[in-house]
């Protein structure tokens, strides 16, 4: 069942969204040569209790249950897709794509976004790439409207992220967000339009489109969370909670 | 599909040996699971007593159970 929201909740959810975007803009502007991803996450954290609110990902359980996330935000350079865990030993070199995924409690509700960036000096393929997730993250809130179908996002995404000639990540889904981080729907990034449960105005979305220069492939590294590309290739990763809205859908993770 | 997809390695010490190259580990998370011996051990004559330090390789999907890959040195 997919949760439709009241006004007051949304509100709330416009506030847990607006931390988690500030936030995740202050550590981008971070991304520099020479830093350890560790120092990322440390920033992250202090930053999240400054503002009165709680990281979402800190201490999330894995499937198996034995172990939980140990950081706060997710920091995944180049082949790593989603889930890098910050470390001191991960230091940020000239070229990488640095993606970067954060989330916030605040008041009971939750922010989910996510960025990639770019470390200059960047290659014309690694830049296209960028560009291409990010404008399929806006393709895919686009088709996020009432009345039309669960899978006219995943369509979307899936369309514009091929005609690039790059691979969408199948094995992670965006995904319904409210008083818990995951919510129902699973939201592919893939798939034939018109498919899946109408949507309706007050569903809120988490979009998070993930690309792969190459095979869309990818496998769970040893440490339980770090997916990366099975050849190796980069990725990046762009992430915005959103409320469908008649007309167009409201972002809730931008920054003024 | 890489071979290290869908297992997590933890470490974890020894508490019991059983039979058929089973043991007891307690993982560093305070799970107590059941592991068998890795056949390359098994091959190289690894020796596992109580106590010992262990990586243990487990499948998300059964956390139960687990797979004895590599003792750290004593």
């Amino acid at each position: 069942m997919i949760i439709i929201k009241s006004e007051d909740e949304i509100e709330k959810m416009r506030e847990a969204g607006r931390i988690t975007a500030l936030i995740l803009q202050e550590v981008a502007r971070m991304v520099k040569p020479g830093v350890p991803t560790s120092r990322l996450n440390e920033y992250a954290e202090r930053r999240t209790r400054e503002l009165g609110a709680i990281p979402a990902f800190k201490n999330y359980p894995h499937p198996s249950g034995l172990i939980r996330y140990p950081a706060s935000i997710c920091v995944s350079i180049n082949e790593e897709v989603v889930h890098g865990i910050p470390s001191r030993n991960k230091v940020i070199r000239e070229g990488d794509l640095v993606s970067l995924d954060f989330g916030v409690i605040k008041d009971g509700y939750y922010g989910d976004s996510a960025l990639t960036v770019g470390v200059e000096p960047l290659d014309d393929r690694r830049r296209e790439l960028l560009n291409v997730t990010k404008e399929a993250l806006y393709r895919g809130i686009e088709a996020a409207k009432p009345g039309a179908r669960l899978s006219d996002i995943s369509n979307a995404v899936q369309t514009y992220v091929e005609s690039h000639g790059f691979g969408i990540v199948r094995d992670f889904t965006g995904h319904g967000i409210g008083s818990s981080l995951h919510e129902e729907p699973q939201i592919p990034n893939f798939g034939p339009k018109g498919r899946g449960p109408v949507l309706r105005e007050r569903m809120t979305f988490a979009i998070e489109p993930m690309v792969a220069m190459g095979d869309w492939r990818v496998m769970v590294k040893s440490d339980g969370w770090t997916a990366v590309t099975v050849d190796g290739l980069p990725s990046a990763h762009f992430e915005h909670t959103i409320v469908v809205r008649e007309g167009e859908a409201e972002i809730l993770t931008k920054v003024e | 599909m890489g071979r290290s997809d869908d297992f997590i390695q933890l470490k974890g010490t020894i508490t019991e040996a059983l039979p058929n190259a089973t043991f007891r580990v307690k993982l560093e998370t305070g799970h107590l699971i059941l592991a068998h011996v890795s056949g390359r051990m098994r091959k190289n004559f690894i020796r596992l007593l109580p106590g010992d330090k262990v990586l243990v390789e487990i499948s998300k999907y059964d956390p139960k159970k687990g797979r004895i890959i590599y003792r750290f040195s004593r």
